[in-house]
């Protein structure tokens, strides 16, 4: 009995990257949970179109991993949510917030390839 | 987009703030100057007390004669000046920007407070307008340079509401709302939005000459 349930689990986390490859196959909107109500929309997302489009392969541009307030670009951090390094209110003032790691991500990249939105509401599109 | 959005939200920015405090420090030198120069006797008669109570009084609403007797222009005034300097420094959208451009983070008002005060801001501008072209002895000194500060002061706020409406045109709109809000700051030394800088003087003048030398409340 034990020795199927290992089995099981090897083949389950074997077959795990399948599974968050498939859920950035679904993501079409940035929403975390740890915001609870947001005061702006959720911006629209889609993970493969916006990638194919910037020309992006290599998961590390975006997904990196770190460790006390330092950016590891090295190691990747697929599958982890932003908000379990990025805290909404970090209690070290050194830390990057949630928000301000979302917007430095996008903004920042989009500033230097001068390419994709910018301002606010260019992101944050209300729903009509 | 990018390099409109990067020149307003860069240099401009630069030069409104620039234009804005170092424009405010020459003025007031040399208003100052002028004051020695031209009217020394009454800075003598300067005084803190009778500065402080004539300031005091004028800042509640309805105590000073000058507020009851116009109710409809001290509420619009009041509401319009308190919303006019809290909705944009504790706006949400202005302090993300201060987050994303220089890491600084304060307590910011919900989105729902901050629209009603700018709309506050809108309507009080109406009002003012109205008041200078219907009220006779208003018009009759009403002149370019009050209806200049009067479209500079709802440009921002109107521009702005429009962007967070997401109504017409947004990448426009939005830079519209940073342009004159730059041409505003830009604006304060060298318009009638110097009262900004100046109101406090000129009311511990009127507060001084009445307190210290005609002796009377009639600040």
């Amino acid at each position: 009995m034990k020795k199927i349930a290992l089995v099981a689990l090897l083949a389950l986390s074997l077959l795990l990257p399948a599974f968050l490859a498939m859920a950035q196959d679904d993501l079409k909107e940035i929403k975390s949970e740890a915001f609870g109500k947001l005061q702006r929309p959720a911006v629209a997302f889609d993970h493969n179109a916006h990638n194919e489009k910037a020309q992006i392969e290599d998961c590390l541009v975006c997904h990196h991993s770190g460790e006390n307030g330092v950016q590891d670009k090295t190691t990747g951090s697929e599958g982890t949510p932003c908000s379990e390094c990025h805290k909404v209110k970090p209690t070290d003032k050194k830390a990057t917030s949630l928000m301000r790691a979302y917007h430095k991500q996008c903004i920042a990249c989009h500033t230097e390839k001068k390419k994709g939105p910018l301002a606010c509401g260019e992101c944050h599109v209300r729903k009509k | 987009m990018h390099e409109i959005y990067n020149l307003v939200t860069g240099p401009l920015a630069w030069l409104a703030w620039g234009i804005f405090i170092v424009g405010s420090i020459y003025r007031l030198a040399i208003m100052y100057i002028l004051a020695k120069k031209k009217d020394a006797p009454s800075l003598a008669y300067m005084s803190w007390g009778f500065s402080l109570r004539s300031i005091i009084n004028w800042l509640i609403p309805f105590n000073a004669l000058g507020w009851r007797r116009n109710p409809l222009m001290t509420v619009a005034t009041f509401a319009f000046h308190i919303c006019l300097v809290v909705a944009p420094i504790f706006l949400l959208a202005h302090v993300a920007l201060w987050d994303q451009f220089f890491g600084i983070t304060y307590p910011v008002l919900d989105e729902k407070v901050t629209d009603i005060m700018t709309m506050i801001v809108v309507a009080a501008c109406l009002i003012f307008a109205a008041r200078r072209i219907f009220q006779k002895e208003v018009r009759y000194v009403s002149g370019f340079q009050d209806w200049l500060i009067l479209v500079i002061a709802v440009l921002p706020f109107a521009t702005g509401l429009l962007a967070y409406y997401q109504l017409g045109n947004y990448q426009v709109m939005i830079v519209l709302h940073i342009l004159s809000g730059e041409i505003m700051l830009a604006a304060i030394p060298f318009t009638r939005l110097s009262h900004m800088l100046f109101s406090v003087f000129t009311r511990s003048y009127m507060g001084s000459e009445f307190g210290g030398v005609r002796r009377v409340k009639d600040w």
